[in-house]
């Protein structure tokens, strides 16, 4: 299958001093090259460069990498550009070059065209779907994390919105005999109008960067009383959260960030996961599942005198796929009976004592290791771009659907459009299930 | 008993389904076989007596173009003509007819009766005769053996169907007629997979019982509409008004009264009825908050004095059917000539089928109509069409016809079947189709004649108009593209009048057309003086193509970026569960599915676009297993 469209990601190492790549692959390379660099680099040699907007304004400068089909890692043309500039600029990078005709790369893409172009041995292509598949649920969980809170119930109003606009209308286009109660001609007008308002709301918040959490999300979790708080203030030099000698003491997340060698972690320390009846602490417990699901790397803290149990493993099986898992083995101050086995299923393993910072550098070594793994051009910067990309599609739409004079078929085709757009945000919505709302609302048929 | 000579096809039924897909079989060359209960019931309409109506009516144009009968046969016995959605756009416009029974089996069985290559034979099929994987024949139910390479099955609601009123039910085919218990018992055995719909049906009136001077009186349209691309009003009937009614808070209490005789509230009914076409005692418990339901009163022919009244289809018992037809004002003395009846009956998951209409189970059966799982006399046809094309293809050893979703309705309708399955019976709608405004009543003509013709269904008349037609429309857009208008020349009356303002610069007619407010009278009346000289269908078709031709262009665009997906076949043999990277999830639904290509399989809810990138590498490495890899150069990942 020959690639007629060009695709478009930056690649960012999370934090590492804000260097970001941006990644082009296709035939519409050379001319984006020429328009962004002001000449087509030379084959294969790092060049340095000016990066430039539609206005020839400079966006950023630094390293750019040009290889010619059939010689690189897709077998098409690809560039890559490596700025200096922060999130800002990347973001200013990539917006250019979709302007300039490339599309936003699906989770997995350039691996997958590599595959298809032959650059990897048919022997890999089990590799390859498992790539893929981890960078798709690796991309599901950024947007799931970008769609928290405030965002999330606004771009939910918004689609409840649409939804209800196109019931009426495609209503009327479907069962123009039928009676359709709460319905008047004007009303779709009226819907549009409000929509637009509040896709440019959404899109406003999209864009104020509140979103845009970079770094490495890292989750403590375990037994009750293994030392996961103590653990945390260690790593926080401070005391942010409270230990006691009672299984049982934290219930609520408690998130802190800090700085790994410029790597930003968002580390959170969880309740301890057991069954119990204590509502409170119950709730705690589901929290903690919680943040363990949207988890980037899982330290599994463990008493090092006792070693992996049997509601370890039922919390390793609830790790998402793909998640790198390191084994904490804390306390080792008090002996440690259990040899240093290591991790299971290639998890890392190391000995720490919260108590008396012994193994603390094995385990930030630990944990600065996983953060090359990660895959990295699926992070929050790629989830929230590409949200941001489908709100301004749908407004695009809204406002097709808003012009003057519009049949109400051309106006309905752009609000089908529209929901399209979002549907890439918040999971399918087909003609069964607009046919389904328009039957559960109005007595249609003879 | 084997009876020779050979068929190439036998069609099994002589509804909608059966008849169209015989004649297309016939008319592409194949020896083809039409067996039926009875010759007196072909081209039967089951329930209401209209034809087309929004989705449906592009159907029937869709089926006219590829020279099936059904919207001839609805202009030779249409009685009343309308266009729905007439003030809106093209797209949502659709041509309904209420036709007269009698008259429209008329026009059915002449074209049979006509058509070489077709013979007809009256006998109720009881089996199939089956060799190995694959479909040999029928076996009658006095014993007679028919050969064929090819058969089609369009049995309706006759399998297992068993009809209600009140809580009294018997066997049959739909009122009047048996069933076909033996076929449905002996398919059952075959392991096809199964399941049971149901529909229903209102009581008939004497219309000299009913009081008119209480109901609303509907004309049909003026001009009167034709369905058929040849067809023209001098071949419609006598054309009779519809009336309309309302039921009342007091019909409401006596269907509430009656529920507890239901057979859809006592659970006597398992078969699941469409969510669209409710019963009237379905609408009185689901939309307890409407006081008044509409029924049209519709005549069901010229020589009979029956009426259909639309809109209280009901299983109830025969003494509430008669008082709540009695509350309803104009019905107060109304004589019933035929009770409301539901009828269940069997079908076949169609995600059994492939998209030629072809079992997967049974090389060479065909199945086409309710017996997929539809309803509508339009959407069987249409199925019936394809079946009969593709049965004849088969017998003759050529590859499929399988039309896609944006070629035509019935390419949503069969794809929309065979990869998703039916929850309910499927009728059209407009909204199914993602490419609404290409998929027009008015451009059906365009889109498949030619098809028809290549397929060897289109006669030489038709095809003789159908070609002056599309020549007459490239001329009248080259013409109106290349007409240009100069600011001087125009006077300012005349553009204010066209566009609201003075022109700035020079225009082509023909962008001009495209503007929302001009269309081709406009300017024949102001500045194309050559204007006003093709015909007015064609003067049509060239002004619909310049108002859409945006949305098109973009919807084209999208055809063409999934065209890659649509057309890579997917192994009938693939092992699914061998699979990795795919979620268990998606593994069993693309084992269930079994969608043929990739554009399927992207249609099936759950199945991400990153899980059909794992099944492209999967495929890849399946199809390019001996070509060796390049080595690798350029990126690491
Ligand atoms: C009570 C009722 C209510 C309906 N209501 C509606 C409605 O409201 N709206 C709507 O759109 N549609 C309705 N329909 C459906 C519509 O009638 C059908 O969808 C349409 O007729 C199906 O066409 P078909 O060709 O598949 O089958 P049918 O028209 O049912 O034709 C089947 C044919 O097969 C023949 N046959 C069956 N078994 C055998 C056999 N073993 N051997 C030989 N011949 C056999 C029969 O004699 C018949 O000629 C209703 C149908 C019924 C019965
Ligand atoms: N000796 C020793 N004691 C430790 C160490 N780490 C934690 N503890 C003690 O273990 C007890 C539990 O510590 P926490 O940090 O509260 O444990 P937790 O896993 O957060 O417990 P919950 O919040 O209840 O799930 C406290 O009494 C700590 O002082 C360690 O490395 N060595
Ligand atoms: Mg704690």
């Amino acid at each position: 299958m020959a690639n007629a469209d060009t695709i478009a990601a930056t690649a960012t190492a999370p934090g590492r001093g804000g260097i970001g790549v941006l990644r082009v692959s296709g035939p519409r390379v050379p001319a984006i090259a020429e328009a962004m660099l002001g000449a087509c680099p030379r084959p294969r040699h790092a060049t340095l460069g000016d990066f430039r907007d539609a206005d020839d304004r400079l966006i950023d400068q630094g390293l750019a990498l040009y290889f010619p089909a059939p010689h690189s890692y897709t077998g098409e043309d690809v560039l890559e550009l490596q700025g200096h500039g922060g999130v800002a600029v990347q973001r200013l990078l990539l917006a250019r070059a979709l302007a300039l005709g490339a599309r936003l790369a699906e989770p997995g893409e350039f691996t997958k065209r590599a595959f298809l172009a032959g650059k990897l041995d048919l022997a890999q292509a089990e590799a390859v779907a498992d790539l893929i598949d981890a960078a798709s649920a690796q991309a599901a969980r950024s947007a799931a994390r970008s769609l928290e809170g405030e965002f999330s119930r606004r771009v939910d109003a918004l689609v409840a919105g649409l939804v209800e606009a196109r019931m009426y209308l495609e209503a009327t286009l479907d069962f123009p005999e039928e009676e359709l109660e709460g319905h008047a001609a004007s009303r779709t007008r009226a819907d549009v109008a409000a929509l637009l308002g509040q896709v440019r709301d959404v899109e406003r918040a999209a864009s104020a960067g509140r979103l845009l959490r970079e770094g490495l999300r890292v989750v403590l979790a375990g037994q009750p009383n293994v030392g996961k708080s103590s653990l945390l203030n260690r790593l926080a030099g401070d005391e942010v959260a409270i230990v006691t000698a009672l299984p049982g003491t934290t219930r609520d997340p408690i998130r802190e960030t800090l700085s790994l060698e410029g790597i930003p972690l968002h580390v959170t320390d969880t309740a301890g996961l057991r069954e119990t009846t204590d509502a409170v602490e119950r709730i705690g417990v589901e929290k903690a599942w919680g943040a363990l699901a949207k988890a980037d790397v899982v330290l599994l803290v463990l008493d090092a005198r006792e070693g992996r149990r049997v509601a370890d493993r039922a919390v390793l099986a609830r790790v998402p796929a793909g998640v790198p898992v390191v084994e904490v083995h804390n306390k080792i101050d008090l002996g440690c009976e259990a040899a240093r086995v290591p991790g299971e299923e290639g998890a890392s393993a190391v000995f720490v004592s919260a108590l008396t910072g012994e193994g603390m550098d094995d385990l930030k070594r630990a944990v600065l290791a996983l953060a090359g793994r990660v895959p990295s051009t699926e992070g929050a910067f790629m989830a929230r771009e590409r949200h941001v990309r489908a709100l301004a599609r749908a407004r695009t739409h809204l406002e097709g659907a808003g012009e003057p004079g519009l049949g109400p078929e051309l106006v309905a085709e752009e609000l089908r459009l529209a929901q399209e757009a979002l549907n890439t945000i918040t999971g399918a919505f087909g003609a069964d299930d607009l046919l389904g709302e328009i039957f559960s609302r109005f007595c249609i048929g003879k | 008993m084997t009876l020779s000579p050979d068929f190439d096809v036998i069609v099994v039924g002589g509804g909608h389904a059966g008849t169209e897909a015989a004649l297309a079989a016939a008319r592409m060359g194949a020896r083809t076989l039409l067996v039926t209960q009875s010759i007196e019931t072909l081209g039967q309409m089951s329930c209401n007596p209209s034809i087309g109506g929004i989705g449906k009516g592009h159907l029937v144009k869709e089926i006219d173009a590829l020279g099936g009968a059904m919207a001839q046969a609805a202009d030779e016995a249409g009685i009343q003509f309308r266009i729905l959605n007439s003030s809106k756009g093209p797209a949502v416009r659709a041509t309904r007819a209420q036709a007269d029974r009698t008259l429209y089996r008329q026009a059915i069985r002449v074209r049979l009766e006509g058509q070489p290559n077709l013979w007809l034979f009256q006998q109720a099929v009881e089996d199939l005769r089956v060799e190995g994987d694959a479909v040999r024949g029928i076996v009658t139910q006095i014993g007679l053996t028919f050969t064929a390479r090819a058969v089609v099955l369009t049995t309706g609601t006759f399998l297992a169907g068993l009809i209600h009123v009140g809580q009294s039910h018997y066997a049959a085919g739909r009122a009047g007629d048996p069933p076909a218990s033996a076929l449905a018992a002996r398919l059952r055995e075959l392991a096809l997979p199964a399941g049971r719909l149901k529909t229903g049906t209102p009581p008939r009136l004497d219309g000299r019982s009913l009081d008119y001077r209480v109901m609303e009186r509907q004309p049909g349209d003026d001009p009167v509409p034709v369905f058929s691309f040849l067809g023209h009003p001098s071949q419609h009937p006598a054309q009779l008004p519809c009336w309309a009614t309302r039921t009342s808070e007091a019909t409401h209490d006596i269907i509430r009264g009656g529920l507890s005789r239901s057979p859809l509230y006592t659970g006597v009914i398992e078969g699941v009825g469409p969510r669209y076409c409710p019963s009237i005692e379905d609408k009185v418990v689901r939309f307890s908050a409407k006081d008044s339901h509409p029924i049209f009163v519709e005549p069901e022919g010229l020589g009979t004095h029956e009426v259909y009244p639309n809109g209280i289809s009901t299983s109830l018992p025969y003494d509430v059917q008669l008082a709540l037809v009695h509350s309803i004002p104009g019905f107060e003395r109304a004589h019933i000539t035929r009770p409301g009846y539901a009828i269940e009956y069997d079908y076949f998951d169609p995600r059994g089928l492939r998209r030629s209409l072809e079992t997967r189970a049974l090389a060479g059966l065909f199945f086409a109509g309710q017996i997929n799982g539809t309803t509508g006399y339009e959407e069987a046809a249409a199925q019936g069409l394809l079946a009969g094309i593709n049965a004849a293809l088969q017998a003759q050893g050529r590859e499929p016809w399988c039309p896609r979703r944006e070629e035509a309705y019935l390419g949503v309708m069969v794809d929309d079947l065979v990869t998703r399955g039916v929850t309910e019976p499927y009728r059209m709608f407009t909204s199914r189709a993602e490419y609404r405004l290409r998929l027009r009543e008015d451009n059906a003509d365009l889109r498949l004649t030619e098809i028809g013709r290549q397929l060897g269904l289109v006669g030489d008349e038709r095809w003789a108009r159908f070609e002056a037609k599309r020549e007459a429309i490239a001329r009248e857009i080259g013409r109106l593209k290349s007409t240009w208008i100069h600011p001087q020349t125009v006077p300012p009356e005349a553009a204010q009048a066209l566009v609201g303002r003075a022109l700035e610069r020079e225009y082509a007619l023909y962008d001009l057309l495209r503007r929302p407010e001009v269309t081709i009278r406009q300017l024949a009346a102001t500045v194309d003086r050559e204007g006003g000289q093709v015909p007015p269908e064609v003067a049509e078709q060239v002004e619909i193509q310049a108002k859409y031709q945006g949305y098109i262009e973009r919807q084209e665009a999208e055809v063409e970026r999934l065209r890659a997906q649509e057309d890579l076949r997917l192994p009938d043999d693939l092992d699914y569960a061998a699979l990795t990277g795919l979620s268990t999830e998606v593994r069993q639904k693309l084992a269930r599915h079994r969608p043929e290509t990739l554009g399927q399989a992207a249609r099936i809810s759950g199945v991400t676009p990153a899980a059909l990138s794992v099944l492209l590498v999967h495929l890849r490495r399946a199809a390019a297993g001996r070509t060796p890899p390049a080595p690798r150069q350029g990126l690491a990942s």
